[in-house]
C-alpha cells in the first residue's frame, strides 16, 4: 500500500477544522483526508483545539424555554445507528460516488488526450471545482495561478520539478509558483482540483476552460 | 435572568452507575470530560433525558456564544445551539470517547451545523464528512488520553507563546481568510501563517499522542 507524500499545509487542515475552507477546496481536501491518516489526525487535532476553545467561552444567553423546546423535540428515544459502519479501506480516494458520476456526465474533450469534467461551481465566490483527465505522457502547458488552487491525484501519477505526485497525493500552489507538470507515462492522471474561476491562468484557458463555457 | 446555569455535581452525584460496555472506564479521577462522555453514552443506551438536559445546559449556551463570535444572528445563533445538542441525541451512539473528547465532538457538530446553514439555497455538497468515519481500533491507552485529552490541549494552549495563541484563537472565532485576520492585526500574511505554523507544531510536538 502507498502512502501520499505530498501533503496540505498546517494553515488549510486549520481551515478545514474551523469551517472555513471553501466547498470545492473542502471536497479535494477530504480525497485527500481519506487516504492520509497523518492529516487527518492533525485535522482531529485542531479540532480538539477548536472544542477546548468553545469549552472556554463565557456562556450566552439562551431563550429561558430553550431547554423545554429541546426536550419536546425529543419525544422519541434516540434511533439506533442505521447501519453499522464500515470502515473503508486505507487506499480508497473518499470522493462521494455521486459526485464522480454526476461529473462523468458532464465530461468534455478539452484537447487530445484531456478532458475535464466540472463538479460543482459556488455561485458566490465564482470557485469551481473539477475532474481533469489527461492522457499519458502529456504535458499541461507551463502556467502560473491566482489564488490557491488545490489538487489530489485520483488516479494516476504527474511528476513536477523532480517530484511524483501519486494517487492520494495534495498540492496547493498559488501565484508564486510556476509549473508544467508532466503525466507519467503509466497512464491516464485523473485529478480534482479546486480553484477560482476568474483567475485560471491565462495561458490555460483556451487548453482548459473552453469545455466551461458551454455549461 | 434566566440564563441556564450548569452545574454537573448533582446529576453525577446521584450514584448511577454509567451505561455497560459504552464508556470505557479509567482509573483516572473523573474529569468533567469524563463526565460528559457518560452522559452521552447514558443517552445512547437508554436515551436518559436527564443526561441531555445536562449536557444541553453546559453545552448549548458555548455552543451559542461561539455562533455569535463568527457573526450570526442571536436567533440564528439560538436555533443552532438547539440543532447542535439535538443532534447530540441523534447522534449519541456514534460518539466514541476513545476517538474524541465530547467538547470536539460537539464542535464539530456545531461547525458543520453552521456550515449548511451559510450553504444552504447555495449548491451545496452532498457529501460526508470523513472525519466522521472510524479509524482503526484503538487501543486501551488511546482511550485513557481521549479522556483526558481536553485537559492536556488546554494546557497546551495556555503554554503557546501569546501571540500564537492570538492568532489561534482569532481564526476559530471567525471565519475570515487568514490574510483578513493578519489585516485586522495589522500584521504581515506571512507573520500571521508563520505563527499559526508554529503553533500547530509546538500542539503537534505536546499532543501527538492524543491524535
Amino acid at each position: 500500500m502507498t502512502y501520499p507524500t505530498h501533503h496540505p499545509s498546517d494553515e488549510t487542515l486549520l481551515d478545514f477544522a474551523r469551517g472555513a475552507l471553501s466547498p470545492g477546496r473542502s471536497l479535494v481536501l477530504r480525497a485527500h483526508l481519506g487516504v492520509c491518516a497523518e492529516c487527518r489526525a492533525n485535522v482531529r487535532l485542531a479540532e480538539a483545539v477548536g472544542g477546548a476553545l468553545v469549552s472556554e467561552l463565557a456562556p450566552a444567553e439562551l431563550a429561558p424555554d430553550a431547554l423545554a423546546q429541546a426536550l419536546a423535540r425529543i419525544e422519541r428515544p434516540p434511533p439506533p445507528l442505521a447501519a453499522p459502519i464500515i470502515p473503508t479501506p486505507d487506499n480508497w480516494i473518499r470522493v462521494p460516488t455521486d459526485v464522480l458520476i454526476a461529473a462523468a456526465r458532464r465530461k468534455r474533450w478539452a484537447a487530445p488526450g484531456v478532458w475535464v469534467a466540472p463538479v460543482m461551481r459556488d455561485r458566490r465566490t465564482g470557485e469551481r471545482s473539477y475532474l481533469l483527465g489527461i492522457g499519458r505522457g502529456i504535458a499541461v502547458p507551463k502556467h502560473t495561478h491566482k489564488g490557491v488552487e488545490m489538487t489530489c491525484v485520483l488516479t494516476g501519477a504527474y511528476s513536477e520539478r523532480g517530484n511524483t505526485h501519486r494517487a492520494g497525493d495534495f498540492a496547493e500552489v498559488d501565484e508564486e509558483v510556476e509549473h508544467k507538470p508532466r503525466v507519467t507515462w503509466d497512464g491516464e492522471c485523473v485529478c480534482l482540483i479546486a480553484a477560482d474561476n476568474a483567475l485560471v491562468a491565462r495561458d490555460l484557458i483556451g487548453w482548459i476552460m473552453q469545455p466551461f463555457v458551454r455549461i | 435572568m434566566n440564563a441556564i446555569v450548569f452545574d454537573p455535581s448533582p446529576y453525577r452525584d446521584e450514584g448511577r452507575s454509567p451505561p455497560p460496555g459504552k464508556v470505557r472506564r479509567v482509573s483516572e479521577p473523573t474529569t468533567a470530560s469524563q463526565g460528559f462522555a457518560e452522559m452521552i453514552g447514558a443517552i445512547a443506551t437508554r436515551g436518559d433525558r436527564g443526561a441531555f438536559a445536562a449536557l444541553f445546559g453546559h453545552f448549548a449556551p458555548r455552543v451559542k456564544s461561539y455562533m455569535l463570535r463568527l457573526g450570526a444572528e442571536p436567533r440564528l445563533a439560538e436555533e443552532l445551539a438547539q440543532e447542535t445538542l439535538l443532534a447530540v441525541w441523534r447522534k449519541a451512539a456514534g460518539f466514541d470517547p476513545a476517538k474524541a473528547a465530547p467538547s470536539t465532538w460537539i464542535f464539530t457538530i456545531a461547525r458543520n451545523l453552521r456550515i449548511d446553514a451559510i450553504r444552504r439555497g447555495r449548491r451545496g455538497e452532498p457529501v460526508e464528512d470523513p472525519s466522521d468515519a472510524p479509524d482503526a481500533e484503538p487501543t486501551p491507552d488511546q482511550a485513557l488520553f481521549a479522556a483526558q485529552s481536553e485537559t492536556r490541549v488546554r494546557q497546551a494552549l495556555l503554554s503557546l507563546p501569546t501571540e500564537q495563541a492570538e492568532v489561534v484563537r482569532l481564526s476559530f472565532f471567525s471565519d475570515k481568510p487568514h490574510s483578513e485576520i493578519a489585516e485586522e492585526l495589522a500584521l504581515p500574511l506571512g507573520t500571521v501563517k508563520s505563527r499559526l505554523r508554529l503553533a500547530m507544531r509546538r500542539l503537534r510536538d505536546l499532543l501527538a499522542d492524543l491524535a
